[in-house]
């Protein structure tokens, strides 16, 4: 575990509260959770439904505000931060994958993709440049002048994956990324993830219900009624066993898909 | 439940679907309330009394009018209807028969439009004095209206109301029957999405398009020719094509060599609003070209009414040089003056002898131009007395005066080839130049014969020598010109009893007043209309203008997620929205520019200035509209992260 400490933190919430509704009818969703992310890490967030995993990922990515508690992403505190400085904020320094994509339905593939360092200073030779390389990792360059609508499921979130990385955000949030794609297209996007992670050092906070999909992470931390229940490093252990560890964790844990593949 | 309750319901739930739609209907109903208040209001009537050219002219309008307001509410309610499809898909899903739901519809459909008729005529009844003051003043009458309530309007307006409650009941049955709940439950996704044109064919169409527009405006330049009406027809076809093109075509080629050229690195700015407009361009071309064309009518319509009323008295001024006019009536002119002097009145009398004979105008190798017409030759020396600002001409020549030749359509033919030669007597042996040609009149305009200005001496020479010429006559002509605009009106009431019924002796003053009432007719009528169509068409803008932004409304949340924040997103909008009310309204203008050019002929004054007042106010009302979706779809760029 040596190793891991001596890495940067690059996201740390501490005792983050979110609660809904008013006074009188005000509902708890998340009930104080510690999380620290290092950099180069893949982490899973997992749980039943209503355990408050997308509420979570909303208040890390700065989309909503906790209630309660401080977030510091690369240092800087995101709980304090107005509005504005934190639309510039989620701008330059996140990336985000969400279920149904997101994509723009009027824009092409590579206007999709360069649509976040729209505002920025990069010259047009370094963007092209950093296209390239993404669109080759990701395996969509040939659809680069493609409309969403003319492209798969699968080459849609590969889109969206090229969306949340153009910009070398300082990590990378996806909610339920493979939640609209079959197995096998979730399957392949999921190991491109993963290889980014280890290749790009992409850090990755993924929210998902989904057991094989949370098998690729290097942590799966597992929520339960608004608090963090227990957590799983793969180590150096193989995907299928890995894989098995999440699905005791589950069984356990109760709630939906609990099935065994 | 019942059927009834389940329409209360569904109206107070979606009441934020509904306003618009029941806006449409109050708005058509009022408006036309007012119309046809004005009609038979009673004022009005008396007034104006036996004019038969009042009563047609409120009739046409009327008809125009109600035209209007149909396409405009059927527009409306089919906007309403698409936006609501997923709704009346729904009710056929969980069982209710299309029977049921087209009850469903037109129960409500009644209830709204029951609403918007009791609205619609009360607030065109606050409004309507308003306007009956507006045409009043046009008119030049000064007196304080009273308006009451007018019955005969209200059920003019409940029968017009009831035949579009039917036209739009009919339109949502059809909408039930016809549609399939698949194609009910996709009907907001409906859009279509850019396709790369073919090159050679679109840049073709594309050229053809503005080719089409120029060639329209230079036709309407000089078509005044003996195929005017085909010219007209030719430039109206030539232009709408054109626009057509423009639309369909041309910008949207134009568009595509744009964001070709930016290979993908579109930035937000042309995201926002270049990608979406070309996502549409194939849908909104045929809007905006009917927009744009309708415009262009509009305004042409408006600036030339208003330029006409704006021109009316320098007009009369053109036609009528001299307040007064008496032609050989030597006695009634000198009681004339006396009266003028006894009643106080400062006035210029001025005498001027003239003689006229009938000639024919020939250019100098003797091909003759036109049959013999009469000529009256003028003293030039007697003019300037009469206060008229005009050269003498040296002895034996002539200049012809005539404020009309444009509207004639002479000037390519008459304008040039100057000097010609004017020929008179019984063969024809007496000859004279005719050196220029001056846009002007210097006698009253009903005073017979072509004027022609010579030399004192030269008349007198015609006088002397020409007796028993073909059409020979000496004219002694009494002017007089009163300065002050009150005793002007004084005068003319003294002028009144010395015109007998059958001749046409106006004086400026009557003229005047006649235009200003014709002119003022047409100029209310015209901006009345204009202005219910300027509305209509900004309402289609804007309910068109909602619907996109609703259906945007995810794209706006995605871009906010990922950190764009209102102030970007709100830049690309406004460039979005400028462009979509921009273009049509530009090229509207230009059309109308041409169109205004084309018509100006009809008015002998010069109307640059009204025109640009009229539309600059166009304009501005226009862009009332292109704010309002701006504030429209900033609501919901700020709504949509909640």
């Amino acid at each position: 575990m040596n190793d891991i400490n001596s890495q940067k933190t690059v996201l740390h919430a501490q005792n983050v509260r979110k609660t809904y509704g008013s006074k009188g009818s005000a509902q708890q969703v998340l009930k104080g959770i510690d999380l620290r992310v290092l950099e180069g890490e893949f982490v899973g967030i997992m749980g039943p439904s209503g355990s408050g995993k997308t509420t979570l990922l909303n208040v890390l990515a700065t989309i909503d505000r906790a209630t309660e508690g401080t977030i510091r992403i690369d240092d800087a505190d995101v709980s304090k931060m107005k509005d504005a400085e934190l639309s510039a904020f989620r701008r330059q320094k996140l990336g985000f994958i969400f279920q149904d994509y997101n994509l723009l339905d009027t824009l092409t593939v590579k206007e999709n993709i360069l649509l976040p360092i729209s505002l920025s200073k990069m010259d047009k030779r370094m963007a092209e440049e950093e296209f390239n390389i993404i669109a080759d990792i990701l395996g969509i360059k040939e659809l680069a002048h493609k409309y969403p609508h003319e492209i798969s499921g699968g080459q849609k979130q590969r889109t969206s994956a090229g969306r949340a990385l153009i910009h070398r955000p300082s990590m990378v949030f996806a909610d339920e990324p493979t939640g609209a794609l079959d197995s096998k297209s979730a399957s392949s996007l999921l190991g491109t993830m993963e290889d980014l992670n280890r290749k790009r050092d992409v850090t990755i906070v993924m929210v998902t219900h989904d057991p094989v999909a949370s098998s690729y992470c290097s942590r799966v931390v597992f929520l339960k009624d608004g608090q963090i229940y227990s957590e799983l490093y793969r180590g150096d252990k193989t995907r299928p066993s890995f894989f098995k560890e999440i699905m005791d964790v589950q069984a356990v844990l109760g709630g939906d898909n609990v099935d065994v593949i | 439940m019942t059927l009834f309750e389940l329409v209360i319901r569904s109206i107070r739930k979606n009441i934020k679907h509904y306003y618009l739609y029941f806006f449409a209907l109050i708005f058509s109903m009022s408006l036309y309330f007012v119309f046809a208040t004005l009609q038979h209001d009673s004022s009005i009537v008396e007034r104006m009394g036996a004019d038969v050219n009042f009563a047609t002219s409120f009739r046409v309008a009327g008809i125009l009018l109600l035209v209007i307001v149909a396409i405009f509410t059927i527009y409306a309610n089919s906007i309403f209807l698409k936006r609501r499809s997923k709704e009346i898909g729904l009710y056929q899903l969980i069982g209710l028969s299309k029977l049921g739901v087209a009850r469903f519809l037109i129960i409500e459909n009644m209830l709204l439009g029951l609403g918007a008729l009791l609205l619609g005529i009360g607030c065109g009844a606050l409004v309507s004095r308003l306007f009956l003051l507006i045409l009043m003043k046009l008119l030049g009458f000064d007196v304080i209206v009273g308006i009451a309530f007018s019955a005969a309007a209200a059920v003019q307006t409940v029968i017009v109301f009831a035949a579009l409650i039917i036209f739009t009941s009919i339109q949502m049955t059809l909408t039930v029957y016809r549609n399939t709940l698949l194609e009910l439950f996709n009907a907001e996704r409906q859009g279509d999405h850019p396709k790369k044109p073919k090159t050679v064919v679109a840049a073709f169409l594309a050229l053809l398009g503005i080719a089409l527009i120029i060639y329209g405006y230079d036709l309407s330049g000089h078509m005044v020719n003996d195929m005017l009406f085909f010219n007209m027809l030719l430039v109206l076809l030539s232009t709408i094509l054109g626009t057509y093109l423009l639309f369909r075509v041309t910008i949207g080629w134009l568009f595509y060599q744009f964001r070709k050229r930016k290979n993908g690195h579109l930035g937000l700015l042309n995201s926002l609003s270049l990608a979406p407009l070309m996502h549409r361009m194939k849908a909104n071309a045929n809007s905006l070209t009917l927009i744009t064309v309708l415009s262009a009518m509009t305004l042409t319509m408006v600036a030339l009414a208003y330029s006409l009323y704006f021109s009316a008295e320098s007009d009369t001024r053109i036609s009528l040089p001299y307040d007064f006019v008496f032609e050989n009536k030597e006695k009634d002119a000198k009681s004339f003056g006396a009266e003028l002097e006894k009643a106080g009145i400062r006035f210029d009398h001025q005498p001027v002898d003239a003689v006229r004979l009938k000639g024919t105008i020939r250019d100098l190798q003797g091909k003759p131009e036109e049959s013999t017409q009469g000529m009256l030759f003028l003293p030039a020396e007697q003019l300037q007395k009469a206060g008229m600002k005009v050269k003498v001409p040296p002895k034996g020549e002539a200049v012809l005066y005539d404020a009309r030749v444009n509207l004639e359509g002479r000037t390519d033919k008459e304008g040039m080839g100057f000097p010609k030669e004017i020929v008179l007597g019984k063969r024809g042996e007496t000859k004279m130049r005719l050196t220029n040609l001056v846009v002007q009149y210097v006698m009253n305009f009903n005073v017979y014969g072509a004027q022609l200005v010579t030399s004192e001496n030269t008349v007198l020479e015609l006088a002397n020598n020409m007796p028993g010429s073909p059409g020979y006559e000496k004219v002694r002509l009494d002017t007089y010109q009163v300065p002050g605009k009150a005793e002007r009106a004084k005068a003319s009431a003294l002028y009144a009893k010395y015109v007998s019924k059958d001749d046409f002796e106006p004086d400026f003053h009557t003229q005047y007043e006649g235009a200003l009432h014709s002119l003022g007719l047409l100029m209310f009528i015209s901006a009345f209309l204009g202005l219910v169509f300027l509305i209509s068409t900004g309402s289609i803008l804007y309910f068109k203008q909602m619907t996109e932004a609703e259906q945007e409304k995810r794209s706006f949340k995605t871009l906010r997620q990922l950190g764009f924040d209102v102030k970007d997103i709100m830049r690309g909008i406004v460039r979005k929205q400028l462009f979509v009310f921009a273009i049509p309204l530009l090229i509207g203008i230009l059309h109308s520019i041409f169109a205004v050019k084309a018509a100006s002929i009809l008015v002998l004054s010069d109307i640059t200035v009204p025109s640009v007042i009229a539309m600059a106010m166009y304009a501005l009302i226009y862009f009332v509209f292109a704010v309002l979706t701006i504030g429209y779809y900033r609501k919901i760029v700020k709504n949509a992260m909640s």
